[in-house]
C-alpha cells in the first residue's frame, strides 16, 4: 500500500509541486487542501499517514491548524510536518515546541522531498 | 537521470509555465510596493503586501530550481519585516533586488 499524505498549503504552486514530487518520486497517494479548515476536514475523512502543513496561511495558520488536529480524536495521532519559508532559529524552536513531528523548509528539492519526509518520520520505504 | 527524475523534470517544466502568471503577479506586487514606499516610507499596507509577495516568491522559486531567486526574495522579505522605515538606500537596494529577480526568472524562461 502506498503511503497517503495530505498537503495543506494555500499556495497553489507549492501544493502542486509537492504533490507532483511525492507522487512521481515515491509513488505515494497525495491529497491536497488549500486551507486549514479544508485540511482538517480531509484529515478527518481520510486519516492520512502524514500531513505536510504550511505555516503561513490566511484565516487559520499552520500552528492553529495543528492544534485543531491534535484536539480531534480521529486526527490527534497523525504525524504532522510543518513546512515554512521562515528560517530564523527562534521560529524553528517555536514550531518544534508545538509537538510537530518535524519542521521542513521551503524552498524544498522536489527530487528529495519524499526521502526527507520519510527520514523525518522514520519510514524506510521511500 | 533516472525515469522518475526525468518525468518529474518534465512535469515541473509544465507546472512552471502554469505558475508564471502568479509569479509575475508577485513580482508586480513587489514593484508596486517599491513605488508606494518611494512616495511614502511609512506605507504600512504596501509594506505588508510586498512582504507577502516576497515570502511567496522566496518559498517557490527555489522549488522550481531557482535557489538564487529564493535568496533574493528572502532578502527583500527580511528588509520589509524590519520595523524601521526604509530609507533611500534601502529602496535603491530593493529596486536592485527586484531587477535581479526579474533576471533570474527570465534566465529560466530562456533555458
Amino acid at each position: 500500500m502506498p503511503r497517503r499524505v495530505l498537503i495543506i498549503d494555500d499556495e497553489d504552486d507549492i501544493r502542486e509541486v509537492a504533490a507532483l514530487s511525492l507522487e512521481t518520486v515515491a509513488g505515494w497517494d497525495v491529497t491536497m487542501a488549500g486551507s486549514g479548515a479544508a485540511g482538517i476536514a480531509k484529515a478527518q475523512e481520510l486519516h492520512p499517514d502524514a500531513i505536510l502543513l504550511d505555516v503561513m496561511m490566511p484565516v487559520m495558520d499552520g500552528p492553529t491548524t495543528f492544534r485543531e488536529l491534535r484536539a480531534l480524536p480521529e486526527t490527534a495521532n497523525i504525524p504532522v510536518i510543518l513546512l515554512t519559508a521562515k528560517v530564523q532559529a527562534a521560529d524553528q524552536k517555536r514550531f518544534s515546541d508545538l509537538g510537530v513531528a518535524a519542521v521542513m523548509f521551503k524552498p524544498f528539492d522536489p527530487l528529495t522531498l519524499a526521502q526527507d519526509i520519510a527520514k523525518a518520520l522514520g519510514w524506510h520505504d521511500a | 537521470m533516472n525515469d522518475a527524475a526525468s518525468i518529474l523534470a518534465a512535469r515541473l517544466a509544465d507546472l512552471w509555465r502554469n505558475s508564471r502568471p502568479l509569479i509575475d503577479e508577485r513580482l508586480a506586487a513587489l514593484r508596486a510596493t517599491h513605488e508606494a514606499l518611494t512616495l511614502n516610507f511609512d506605507d504600512v499596507a504596501a509594506r505588508t503586501r510586498g512582504r507577502e509577495a516576497a515570502h511567496k516568491l522566496s518559498g517557490v522559486l527555489g522549488t522550481f530550481g531557482l535557489p538564487r531567486g529564493s535568496e533574493i526574495a528572502g532578502a527583500i522579505e527580511g528588509k520589509l519585516m524590519d520595523h524601521d522605515p526604509l530609507g533611500p538606500a534601502d529602496l535603491d537596494q530593493m529596486a536592485a533586488h527586484i531587477a535581479a529577480l526579474d533576471a533570474v526568472i527570465a534566465s529560466k524562461n530562456a533555458g
